[in-house]
């Protein structure tokens, strides 16, 4: 513990721009991660436990083309689509085998994709270290906000991830689509007898919600190490966004993976061990206060 | 009837000790005896999550919190030097009952999905407390500097051959408590509740009170297995109750199956040998791992002891039911 | 044995029960009928403990049972079967009925015995035997019929030894013989276990082939209540039942 660290970072304006900056980027890449994560259990009921390996999916990808382009804007889009297809892949030869089974399976099926796509990054990319290294596009001098610095790509990360949050959001609460998807939520069979392609539904909302792992994948690869099993720690937090933000809802992701973001980078200075202890003691006071999450639905069923 | 059952089990229990004795002398290799001590303490740990997952239907993925409280209890009551080892197990026992009557007077109120993930939360908590309170438990490092096992009532366990014999007797005196709980009539109402919590209330069952009781039961064990693992690698590491050792208890129960009372213990062995056998020809066992766990789930949609216990009894029927017809066109004929 | 006073509940904008007076003497057999939406199942969830009503006494063996849950309730001697078969689907019929008997002994928390218990058996195979699941006793109750498994499920509930006992619609989703066969069952154990039994039942000759009493719900209300006879020639529930088709009801009541 050394609070007086994380008094005297507060008090100092550079250290509290550094800290929020950090927290914001930590809570955006959540968010986008979650929110995946939390679409698909809301429409599909299912848990996806293995959310993170499309996350680890979209930044290798994104590394890769990359070094193949050099342009950031492809190895972005490849990064996100290319995580989306895997997604619609696994959701139609795989997850759609164990819908409606007991969690047990689907918690299987998901452990068994993530050690195959462990390996099989290994395999092709290594079990080395890859560091993606800042785009030439955002290598601009930092950004000066109250006597503090942020690198530009931390602010384009942070418009990136909210612009498509506000997208997604829009999507499902404005739209067509968006109406058709709730209505699957809550009664697939009603929307089966209306016509609707159902299967077809699916497989997309799991194509989008693996999609947005991958955009949160590659939005992270310059940031960050990219190490098969990354995807792991990523996922244990996704976890634990949604279930405080509660399950389906994209609004709740935002406000418990801010909240998250900011326990990480003040945690770190303020009670750097016992971080994961805060992470879990919220979520376990969220469980026990209102199970489904601060903005969820219950369950129905 | 009562007696019978028991006699038979107790038969087994017997079997079993006298295998797990001898094996080791016979064949000395010093992995042998590794494998089987690994098959003890996680094939318990196993057995236990298994009267929450098989028997009642609570799915926790926190059972390892129970796990690491047993080892790390024993370790430091060991390190203290006023307890011998009985009496520290004992102890150890009773206050990792205490913790989770505590945790599951929680945990049991919350349904399905949210029971999983309230364990977790609790399970990794208690992981954190443990890195960040290093003057007492070491941290990352864990509990270090050996536990020590000084002799009680004329045994000695500073000898690796009767510190084995020593866990072993322990191991199977578990398994024989959980099989009498498996057959009992509180065996039987964890059943009802499993098969469908909301008649069960309708006929009489407490469920909260039921699911507690057996939460305390199962992390009981689980620190029971605890203990036999910090007796082996002579000290407690943050890793025994990190999630990861849940999910490999999870892990097992799935491989080997949920509805046979030994299927966890099958899936200990199965998962020890797989990961033997592919690290041997791959470096990639994870791949290899993955395959074949889909092939299970995707295939045989069930643990692999239940499926054969499946298979066998339908082949039991199928060759039951024509001699049912013929004898019944032989009566109609007649 | 159990008699409802003023009993009121809503759901929101929904007023599901109104102002509901009942007596049901002791060992009655009693049913409720109503069309669909008549708030019969909701009756059934007020007085079993499932639902608190707003307002109202619930008199159960002297005393008022409003505010106590279901299990209480259950505990004093009054159970439940349901529309769609409750039941255990992994286990046998004799295994589901014997571990309801020991719920019922208070012997659910003993460790020391082993299943199945020999002070249960008897109990268990006289039930198993007044349902005539003998030759079934084995089975899983998932492979059971649709017909078996609402026997189960009634099964569990006398298991209990209730004092009153509730049946939902034991007679759902079965053919015309099937019907009969079910419903001579529950006048036969009605008969042999001198419990109060009150049903819901939808088909008109069942109700007025065996109910005693017969009580009517319409929009959550009591419209009408009598014996068969009574009912037969109420003209309030000629209306509300078949609107105008008079002769059909008349036809059926007869036949």
């Amino acid at each position: 513990m050394n609070l007086e660290a994380l008094a005297s970072c507060l008090s100092s304006s550079a250290c509290a721009v550094t800290q929020i900056s950090t927290a914001l980027i930590i809570g955006m890449l959540l968010f986008m991660v979650a929110s995946g994560l939390s679409l698909i259990f809301g429409v599909l009921g299912i848990i996806n436990f293995a959310h993170g390996a499309f996350y680890m999916a979209g930044a290798y990808i994104a590394f890769f083309t990359y070094q193949a382009t050099s342009s950031f804007l492809l190895a972005f889009l490849a990064g996100a689509l290319g995580a989306g297809l895997i997604g619609v892949i696994f959701e139609r030869f795989i997850i759609s085998k164990v819908y409606g089974k007991d969690i047990l399976m689907q918690l299987l099926v998901c452990y068994a994709i993530i050690l195959i796509f462990d390996d099989l990054v290994k395999i092709i990319a290594g079990p080395e270290y890859k560091m993606m290294g800042m785009p030439d596009v955002f290598a601009l001098p930092p950004l000066e906000f109250a006597g503090g610095f942020v690198p530009a790509y931390y602010v384009f990360m942070i418009v990136a991830s909210l612009s498509i949050g506000a997208l997604l959001w829009l999507a499902i609460e404005k739209t067509r689509i968006g109406k058709i998807i709730r209505a699957l939520a809550i009664n697939p069979q009603m929307v089966g007898a209306l016509g609707i392609n159902t299967t077809l539904l699916y497989a997309a909302v799991f194509g989008v919600g693996s999609m947005l792992a991958g955009i949160a994948g590659s939005l992270a690869a310059p940031t960050r190490t990219l190490t098969p099993g990354m995807g792991l720690s990523i996922l244990i937090e996704s976890f634990i966004v949604t279930v405080i933000g509660g399950m389906g809802s994209i609004v709740g992701a935002l406000i418990a993976a801010l909240l998250i973001g900011f326990t990480r980078a003040f945690g770190a200075i303020g009670f750097p061990l016992f971080v994961d202890g805060i992470m879990f003691g919220m979520m376990a006071v969220v469980l026990i206060i209102k199970p489904s999450g601060l903005l969820g639905r219950e369950i129905a069923r | 009837m009562m007696k019978a059952g028991f006699l038979r089990d107790l038969f087994f229990a017997a079997v079993v000790l006298i295998v797990l004795i001898v094996v080791p002398f016979i064949f000395t290799k010093p992995s042998l005896r590794d494998f089987l001590i690994y098959v003890m303490a996680y094939g318990l740990l196993a057995m236990s999550l298994n009267l929450l997952v098989g028997l009642t239907g609570l799915v926790s993925f926190g059972h390892a919190a129970f796990f690491v409280s047993g080892a790390y209890m024993f370790g430091l009551l060991m390190q203290s030097g006023r307890v011998s080892i009985p009496v520290a197990i004992l102890i150890t026992v009773c206050g990792t009952a205490v913790l989770a009557m505590v945790i599951g007077a929680i945990c049991v109120r919350l349904k399905e999905i949210y029971f999983s993930f309230i364990t977790l939360a609790f399970q990794m908590f208690i992981h954190s407390i443990i890195l960040t309170w290093v003057s007492l438990t070491g941290g990352d490092q864990g509990l270090r500097g050996g536990i020590p096992r000084p002799p009680f009532f004329g045994i000695d366990l500073s000898s690796g051959a009767s510190l084995y014999i020593f866990s072993a007797c322990i191991f199977v005196a578990c398994i024989l408590i959980m099989r009498q709980v498996w057959q009992s009539p509180f065996g039987y109402t964890l059943r009802l509740i499993r098969d469908n919590p909301n008649r069960a209330n309708y006929l009489g069952v407490d469920i909260v009170r039921m699911k507690l009781g057996v939460f305390i039961l199962a992390g009981a064990m689980a620190s029971v297995a605890g203990v036999l693992l910090s007796l082996f690698v002579s000290g407690a590491y943050p890793e025994f109750g990190f999630w990861t050792t849940s999910g490999e208890a999870i892990f097992m129960i799935m491989l080997g199956g949920s509805q046979l009372f030994v299927g966890p213990i099958i899936g200990a062995i199965l998962l020890r040998l797989l990961e033997h056998f592919v690290s041997i020809y791959t470096e990639y066992h994870g791949l290899v791992l993955g395959v074949v766990i889909l092939a299970i789930v995707l295939g045989l949609r069930q643990g692999i002891a239940d499926y054969v216990v499946d298979f066998l009894q339908r082949r039991r029927e199928a060759k039951a039911a024509p001699a049912k017809e013929a004898a019944f066109v032989k009566k109609r004929i007649a | 044995m159990l008699s409802v006073q003023n009993l009121d509940k809503r759901f929101g904008g929904v007023h599901a029960t109104r102002n509901v007076s009942i007596d049901f003497p002791d060992g009655s057999l009693t049913a409720i009928i109503g069309p669909n939406g008549a708030g019969k199942t909701t009756f059934f969830n007020l007085i079993s403990g499932a639902f608190r009503p707003n307002s109202g006494k619930v008199i159960f063996d002297g005393q008022d049972i409003v505010g106590k849950s279901s299990l209480e309730v259950v505990r004093l001697g009054m159970t439940r079967a349901f529309q769609v078969a409750e039941i255990f689907p992994s286990l046998t019929v004799t295994e589901a009925i014997m571990a309801t008997v020991i719920s019922h002994l208070r012997k659910s928390w003993t460790f020391l015995r082993r299943f199945p218990v020999a002070e249960a058996r008897t109990r268990t195979e006289e039930i198993i035997e007044l349902l005539g699941l003998a030759d079934k006793a084995g089975t899983l109750s998932r492979n059971l019929s649709h017909g078996d498994q609402k026997l189960l499920d009634i099964g569990l509930a006398l298991a209990m030894e209730p004092k009153v006992l509730l049946l939902d619609e034991p007679t759902a989703g079965m053919g015309p013989d099937e019907r009969w066969r079910m419903i001579g069952k529950v006048q036969h154990l009605w008969q042999v276990k001198k419990m109060t039994v009150l049903f819901i039942e939808h088909d008109m000759d069942i109700v007025f082939k065996i109910a005693q009493r017969i009580h009517v719900l319409k929009y959550g209300a009591v419209l009408a209540q009598g014996t068969a006879d009574e009912i037969r020639r109420n003209q309030d529930v000629i209306d509300a039942y078949l609107g105008a088709d008079h002769h059909l009801f008349a036809a059926v009541g007869e036949a």
